[in-house]
């Protein structure tokens, strides 16, 4: 049983696989029917899938794939013509196929899928039913299928000449009678292709009769093939005409090799020839997989292994951890760089830490490389779901791709396949116009959609272009007018980029109706929040009347990711670098204040800012610095100002998550774990611009609040000043000379004690009194390390000592005091400085 | 001679079974302070037992919610229980400690003001949360009789809810 399931695995992943490359293959027929190369591996998928859905014993599937290798097989034959209505019962029997395949998947078996009706309009095409009814009868005749074709199909016409339009009939019997003759002319110039093989042949001879001999036998066949094929070409053939000559010329190159593989002797006589249905079994076979090997030289060769992604997933956790240790190690190394500065053994550790940071950054790219997927994986469907919507939507669409060798992660793979079906869907839907449309306004009757994919840096760049109307900004803005989403004032403030973002507005759609493609105005909604998701972004470009270009710019990997650390007051947060655009240090009269809300100029732009102590509600004591660090952030397609204290520098992090309990904090996308074993929050970009709508600015209020925080000091003992001494005495007499006042005094005996108070933060201290000798901590020092809380930053530091040289003073100014109080002082004097500092006001 | 050994190991018999029925019945706690009361939870409950150590704040939570730490690469959610039970904000001490609860897949750690000791209770001396607490909404399992003392179980699936 187990064997079996591990059988059915296999069955299965190989099928999927075969059948995305089988979409592809189809649509690309369609444009060239003649293309044997394309016919024998579509063949050969339904002929694979066949048969080993028939070992498992999936009675269904294996029905519905033999028809559909039966139909294939007259196509590959040239019995049959791929037309478009061909088309569309091969693909209705191809998705009817994957239907089958991911039943299997989930339940185990195949059955509960209708496959008759597909089944039978197989057939009924297969025989010429719905096919090309008025060129059947000109298909020569060397096997027992094809009579039966021809000879249904000789009915066919009759009937519905009959029935139908005389004219139409007229038509298909000239148009038949110049298929006819077109053939005759091209199976003359046929002839002489095969003998020129057979010269090729004899050259071969010379090495092997017997293969030899196969090989012209085969070539005649090919011939008589290319011939049919030929005939039915009609109109359309004379252009592929000249692609199928070089193909005898191909064939014999390789059928050498492959006629002495399947014990060469023997089977010749069988080849040519059995009737083409076992035959062409072996047949795509022996061509195939030569042709591949031509094509692709070592393709074959490469050795592969399938690994379950829940491995991968594993390995990665492993190096974000490495990533972190690693992160760790350099801190540490820059530590003790710094402590132990000329030792001989730094240069060792120096060189073990390099190496080790060297060798974790290659392997975390090569663990990244393993899980990357060309994005042709995502790609492959479109060529199909263009056919079917220029069909659906009587437009001509083409498809171009570049680029579907591009490699990304394989999470990123799957995320993007949706908005890119939302994307291509509006360019054919709103984009592409009608070719009647297009033909007025000058334009091909065909309209173009490229699809682009290349790297960029740590970024993938996907490109969606087309050549339709463009975006009417005028229309964007009276549409979003008109259904709500933005104001009339708004509109008219909005630039040509945010005019374009409106269509990522939920409930926007400039589509008259609803139709089954588009018009609800949730696709493209969809497109922002998933590219938002992995921290992309869109650029929207048009020309009305040129086209449309949307630029998705997405990061390569999820897991690891480089960040912006910034700081606010005590605060780190972590900004990936992705949705980072640049920085810029402003002053604060830069700020202006448009409608409530603060706005800078950026260049010729403008742009709206926010703190982010606002949005994450830090507490900002102290916030006096003339200067702001803004960072630019750019996410699909908007901007906003962050704006911060501090800007720590660039660093590797891994994501982690809160966990359960805090999972969905607006704003917060994780947490990594930082080289000094703290945890910084990471900013969550998308959920931060939609915060920043609704919070209200405080930028350019700081000012006046300060003033009114000031002013809130009700009482005089809502002043608090402490008092540092270690001498009891002296800190009586401070105590004595500024009690009168009535303000708060909290007495510390040394440095340390004072920093322990000011960290426990009871109290809001106004200034201190610092005396400059002292046990433990002196004076100097404690008024360094009071500098370095950004929330005492501004606190006025008042010495007060014995110490009364010049050296002393310079020291103290320093170290950050404001003023200098050489003991013995008159109380008066004292009291009057420290009223001056803390602004007392007298009146309370 | 014989006789005073069988009566010794009579005995011990006798005390290894009562041991064993006991153990049936036996529950393991911690206990810890939190404010004036005594608390406890079970002790599988618990991952392990740290001193402070520094956190980040979290923004947009309750003031309960302290932040997160980092325990040795994951990234954990710390709870103050002090001010979980509506109780006035302390300044850690010497005997603060971080008590890492988990249940299931969901861990947290706990901020409490000091460890009592760990408590063998019998099932039969722990008796149903006050009726005037509701059952389902409460975070107390049950409440522990000692000879000197009362115990609150507290009820750690309801404690590592998120309730906001």
């Amino acid at each position: 049983m187990d064997e079996f399931q591990e059988i059915l695995q296999d069955f299965l992943i190989e099928s999927f696989e075969l059948i995305e490359q089988l979409d592809q293959d189809l649509v690309e027929l369609e444009s060239r029917p003649d293309d044997l190369d394309l016919l024998n591996r579509i063949f050969r998928v339904a002929h694979t899938i066949k048969g080993a859905s028939s070992f498992l014993n999936f009675d269904v599937l294996t029905h519905l794939t033999h028809h559909m290798e039966n139909l294939l097989n007259m196509a590959r034959h040239g019995d049959l013509e791929i037309e478009p209505n061909v088309m569309d019962v091969i693909l209705e029997s191809i998705d009817l196929m994957k239907a089958l395949l991911v039943r299997i998947r989930d339940s185990g078996e195949d059955s509960g899928l209708e496959i008759s009706g597909c089944v039978a309009r197989l057939d009924a095409v297969a025989n010429g039913e719905t096919g090309a009814p008025a060129e059947a009868p000109k298909v020569p005749e060397p096997e027992p299928v094809a009579v039966v074709a021809a000879a249904k199909s000789d009915d066919e016409p009759d009937y519905s000449a009959m029935s139908d339009a005389e004219v139409e009939a007229e038509i298909e019997r000239l148009l038949a009678v110049r298929q006819a003759e077109d053939a005759a002319k091209r199976s003359v110039k046929h002839e002489s292709k095969p003998q020129t093989e057979e010269e090729i042949d004899y050259e071969n001879l010379s090495d092997a009769e017997v293969e030899a001999e196969i090989e012209r036998l085969l070539a005649i066949r090919q011939a008589e093939d290319a011939a049919k094929r030929a005939a039915k070409g009609g109109s359309s053939a004379p252009a592929a005409q000249p692609a199928s000559v070089p193909e005898p010329k191909v064939q014999p190159a390789p059928e050498p090799k492959a006629a002495p593989a399947p014990v060469a002797a023997s089977t010749p006589p069988p080849v040519p020839a059995a009737a083409p249905k076992p035959a062409a079994a072996p047949a795509p076979r022996k061509t195939e997989p030569k042709e591949d090997g031509e094509n692709r030289g070592g393709a074959a060769v490469e050795q592969t292994i399938r690994v379950d992604v829940k491995r991968l997933d594993h390995l990665m956790n492993l190096i974000g951890e490495l990533v972190l240790g690693k992160n760790r190690l350099i801190k540490i190394n820059d530590d003790v760089e710094e402590r132990y500065e000329g030792e001989a053994f730094l240069e060792e550790l120096n060189q073990v830490v390099s190496i080790v940071s060297l060798v974790t950054t290659d392997l975390q790219i090569a663990v990244m490389k393993t899980r990357m997927l060309p994005i042709g994986k995502v790609f492959n469907k479109f060529p199909r779901m263009i056919r079917d919507l220029s069909r659906e939507l009587n437009k001509k669409i083409e498809l171009e791709i570049t680029g579907e060798d591009t490699e990304l992660d394989k999470s990123i793979v799957e995320e993007i396949g949706d908005p890119l079906v939302h994307i291509i869907r509006n360019s054919c839907d709103h984009g592409i116009e009608t070719p009647q449309v297009r033909l007025a306004a000058g334009k091909e009757e065909t309209g173009t959609i490229r699809l682009k994919a290349y790297h960029e840096g740590n970024h993938i760049v996907i490109q969606i272009i087309d050549d339709g109307k463009g975006l009417d900004i005028e229309m964007l803005k009276s549409k979003s007018v008109e259904k709500g989403i933005i104001t009339e004032k708004e509109a008219d403030m909005m630039s040509e980029k945010e005019a374009f973002g409106l269509i990522f507005r939920p409930g926007f759609s400039t589509a008259a109706q609803v139709t089954s493609v588009s018009g609800r105005g949730v696709g493209m909604d969809v497109v922002k929040t998933n590219i938002e998701k992995l921290n992309g972004m869109i650029d929207i470009d048009s020309e009305l009347g040129q086209g449309t270009s949307m630029k998705l710019k997405i990061p390569l990997t999820l897991a690891i990711i480089q960040a912006l650390l910034v700081g606010v007051q005590e605060e780190y947060y972590a900004i990936p670098l992705a949705s980072v655009l640049e920085t810029v240090r402003i002053s604060k009269d830069e700020i202006y204040t448009v409608e409530s809300r603060s706005v800078m100029r950026l260049r010729d732009e403008v742009l709206s800012l926010v703190h982010i102590g606002d949005i994450f509600e830090v507490e900002r004591v102290f916030d006096n610095n003339e200067h702001a660090y803004v960072v630019v952030l750019g996410l699909a397609e908007s901007k906003i100002g962050l704006i911060v204290d501090s800007l720590v520098g660039q660093e590797e992090i891994v994501i982690k998550s809160l966990g359960e309990y805090l999972k969905g904090i607006e704003g917060i996308a994780g947490a990594t774990i930082r080289g000094d074993g703290g945890v910084t929050l990471i900013v969550d970009v998308a959920a931060l611009m939609q915060m920043a709508k609704s919070v209200k600015s405080t930028v350019g209020q700081e000012n006046n609040e300060k003033k009114g925080r000031s002013g809130s000091k009700n009482s005089a003992s809502d002043y608090c000043v402490m008092i540092v001494d270690d001498s009891k005495t002296d800190r009586t007499i401070m105590r004595k000379s500024i009690e009168p006042l009535g303000i708060t005094l909290i007495e510390a005996t040394d440095g340390v004690e004072a920093l322990n108070i000011l960290k426990q933060g009871d109290h809001n201290f106004d200034a201190m009194l610092i005396d400059i000798e002292m046990p433990r901590m002196d004076g100097y020092t404690l008024a360094a390390e009071i500098k370095k809380y950004n929330k005492y930053k501004n606190m006025p530091l008042i010495a007060v000592t014995s110490r009364n040289g010049k050296a002393d003073r310079m020291r103290g100014v320093e170290s950050g005091m404001v003023e200098y109080i050489t003991k013995p002082y008159s109380p008066e004097y004292l009291m009057n400085v420290v009223k001056r500092n803390i602004k007392f006001n007298e009146g309370l | 001679m014989s006789e005073k050994l069988q009566q010794i190991i009579n005995k011990q018999h006798k005390s290894l079974a009562g041991d064993d029925t006991k153990i049936e019945e036996v529950i393991q706690l911690v206990g810890f302070i939190v404010g004036d009361e005594e608390f406890s939870v079970p002790i599988l409950s618990i991952q392990e037992i740290i001193k402070p150590i520094s956190w980040t704040r979290v923004p947009q939570t309750p003031p309960y919610i302290l932040g997160v730490f980092n325990l040795r690469g994951s990234v954990i959610p710390l709870i103050d229980l002090r001010s979980r039970f509506g109780l006035e904000v302390m300044k850690h001490t010497e005997d603060t400690r971080f008590i890492v609860m988990k249940n299931g897949d969901d861990v947290a750690g706990f901020v409490i003001d000091r460890l009592t000791e760990a408590i063998r209770l019998p099932k039969r001396d722990v008796g149903p949360a006050p009726e005037t607490i509701s059952t389902e909404e409460s975070m107390i399992d049950g409440v522990g009789k000692q000879a000197d003392r009362i115990v609150t179980i507290l009820k750690v699936r309801k404690l590592l809810e998120r309730n906001f």
